[in-house]
């Protein structure tokens, strides 16, 4: 444990990009708190209670490039005319992906404990077998400092779905708040290399205070069919914010894009799909399964809830309340699946 | 280009070999596995990569004896199935897969198959079909009943002349022309012709209300539930169960907990449309 001031703590910062770490810390821009990558001109944000972006979108970026390839396809004055390439006839092609694995050296400086819960959840998600390779290559070596948050906003309820604690092995550091300095315990050998320290310690973590507690019922997916979420609803628009800002939701598009300029060259990417959008459950034959928004809001709060609990054993929601506070209705659904307790 | 583990997403080359026409807006594509072979079951799926297209998820509808080449049905319905009509025999395409979850072909054996199918969910079965065919002797009776509505939506029509001399083959219309000499009407109005023992099994695949309603019926006349299995439809795209975007009802992934699903396994009730 090391009682460090400020600018010891933006050394800390230093030292880890000395070790060749892409450092993410939350920073003020425009107005809203966001993770990004710290650099000579991003200020690191201590005083913070959200971030508009999450892990997710540095473990698992959208519009990632998963492979190259090339095609034989040319634009006419017509349009776009694509020649299928030929295997043994006069221009032999054959698909050759163009891939190299993402280079894996991300930390994670100054999250909250409930953006951690979120990584151990794509963990869940992506590491069970099959592992993603382009997941785990990024996921490999990952640093996580984590600043202990004392106090939630309104929109908070990390306590009532049980992420208020950093998982076991999920912090290399625990960063305290202390007057104007900050105590700095080292969690895991990496963090008490950068500290320049010897073993790990355990620590008492803060259990951050909560301005509103609920009981969710939401354990099957019964309980939530029965409800009716139409009233909630009046103002949603569809914007899908919701499962943007959101630390967990993975859902993913695969696509094949190319330039007009010169569309011989084909990248396969992923990129982010919402559950709220019509599109994600359409099938070929013009069949579509989730059609009202009212199912699609259940959907999520199923996908969130029971799936996540039968399929990875704990809940898909960390209640980080991004979704609450970054929904222009601020359409709030913890009364939808609970009661208020606190 | 780095060596690394087996990496799900990149696919492997394989050229068009033949193309059928099935009907009028149905293709079937055989493809040539080039410099690798496909082990796969009855029941599983492969993502077809057309260049400069994109992707889609189509079910093996070859038999699993051979796994130097590849067969797929395609009916014309969107981008990727459209660019697929246009494809001749030496083009190249990617296949990623196979994956899914196969049917338990080997707890079938000994058994009475009821297979169900209609539409172009006879494309999802014809590996089943032909896998019975050419171990004939492991299955008992097998009944083969395939509904469509016109004459001209009728696939495989040669292939099911011969399947007739292996297995019962009941092929009914719903929307029949006047020419037309069979049996007429929905698959679900002959489910009563089928003879159920304890001994059997049923297979349905076919639209999604289709499929429920056969469910549903054959579990009335006395099936298990886990004696139905259903084989689901979902736009699958990463195949792997990390897109999330085949989920059904019960956080089931089609791409990886199926295709093929029990009764026992699904809530009916959820999974139709």
């Amino acid at each position: 444990m090391a009682k460090l001031s400020w600018h010891e703590i933006l050394g800390l910062i230093t030292e880890l990009q000395k070790r060749g770490f892409d450092v993410v810390g939350p920073s003020s821009e425009g107005g809203v708190v966001k993770l990004l990558p710290l650099e000579e001109n991003t200020k690191l944000e201590t005083n913070y209670v959200r971030t508009l972006n999450s892990p997710k979108d540095f473990l698992l970026p959208n519009k990632e490039r998963l492979f190259r390839y090339k095609s034989t396809a040319t634009v006419t004055s017509y349009g776009l005319k694509i020649r299928f390439p030929t295997v043994e006839g006069p221009c032999p092609i054959t698909i050759v992906p163009e891939y190299s694995p993402p280079r894996g050296r991300i930390a994670f400086f100054g999250i909250h404990p409930c953006m951690v819960n979120s990584i151990r959840y794509l963990d869940k998600v992506m590491l069970s077998d099959p592992a993603d390779p382009y997941y785990k290559a990024r996921r490999e070596g990952l640093f996580i400092a984590v600043l202990e948050c004392d106090e939630g906003d309104e929109y908070c309820f990390c306590k009532s779905v049980g992420c208020e604690k950093v998982p076991n092995g999920y912090a290399d550091l625990s960063i305290k708040k202390e007057g104007d300095g900050f105590v700095v315990t080292p969690r895991s050998p990496t963090g008490s290399s950068l500290l320049m320290e010897e073993g790990v310690e355990q620590i008492e973590e803060t259990i951050p205070k909560m301005k509103e507690e609920y009981l969710f019922d939401a354990k099957d997916e019964k309980s939530i069919d029965l409800k009716d979420p139409a009233n909630l609803l009046e103002d949603c628009t569809i914007c899908s914010s919701c499962t943007v800002v959101c630390p967990t939701c993975y859902c993913s598009d695969i696509q094949d894009r190319f330039s007009l300029m010169d569309p011989s060259n084909v990248e396969r990417i992923r990129t982010r799909m919402s559950c709220q959008r019509k599109s994600y459950s359409s099938i070929a034959g013009g069949v579509t399964f989730l059609r009202t928004k009212n199912e699609r809001f259940k959907w999520r709060m199923k996908h969130k809830f029971p799936f996540s609990e039968r399929m990875y054993g704990i809940s898909g929601c960390v209640g980080c309340g991004n979704c609450i506070a970054f929904c222009p209705s601020r359409i709030d659904f913890r009364t939808f699946l609970g009661r208020r307790v606190a | 280009m780095m060596t690394m583990e087996y990496n799900p997403y990149l696919p492997r080359p394989a050229s068009v070999n033949a193309v059928r026409e099935e009907s009028l807006e149905t293709k079937t594509l055989r493809l040539s596995l080039i410099n690798w072979r496909a082990t796969f079951l009855p029941g599983q799926f492969v993502q077809l990569l057309l260049p400069g297209v994109g992707e889609a998820p189509f079910c093996i509808t070859s038999s699993p004896s051979d796994p130097k080449h590849l067969e797929l049905t395609i009916m014309r319905r969107g981008l990727v199935t459209t660019a697929a009509h246009y494809m001749r025999p030496g083009d190249a395409v990617g296949i990623r897969g196979p994956f899914g979850r196969p049917f338990p072909v080997e707890s079938f054996k000994g058994k009475d198959l009821v297979i169900v199918a209609t539409g172009i969910g006879i494309a999802a079965l014809r590996s089943l079909i032909l896998y019975t065919i050419e171990n004939r002797n492991d299955f008992g009776d097998v009944t083969l009943l395939y509904g469509a509505r016109f004459v001209e939506d009728l696939v495989y029509r040669e292939e099911l002349k011969s399947w007739a001399e292996k297995i019962k083959v009941i092929v009914t219309l719903s929307k029949p022309s006047e020419k037309w000499k069979g049996l007429k009407g929905r698959v679900t109005d002959h489910l009563d012709t089928i003879k159920l023992g304890e001994n059997s099994l049923a297979v349905i695949c076919g639209s999604p209300a289709v499929m429920v309603s056969v469910a549903k019926t054959l579990i009335e006349k006395g099936l298990e539930q886990k004696d139905v299995y259903l084989s689901m439809e979902r736009h699958m795209k990463c195949g792997i169960g990390k897109c999330a975007r085949c989920m059904i009802p019960g956080g089931f992934m089609v791409c990886k907990d199926g295709p093929v699903f029990s009764a026992g396994e699904i809530n009916l009730e959820d999974v139709g449309e």
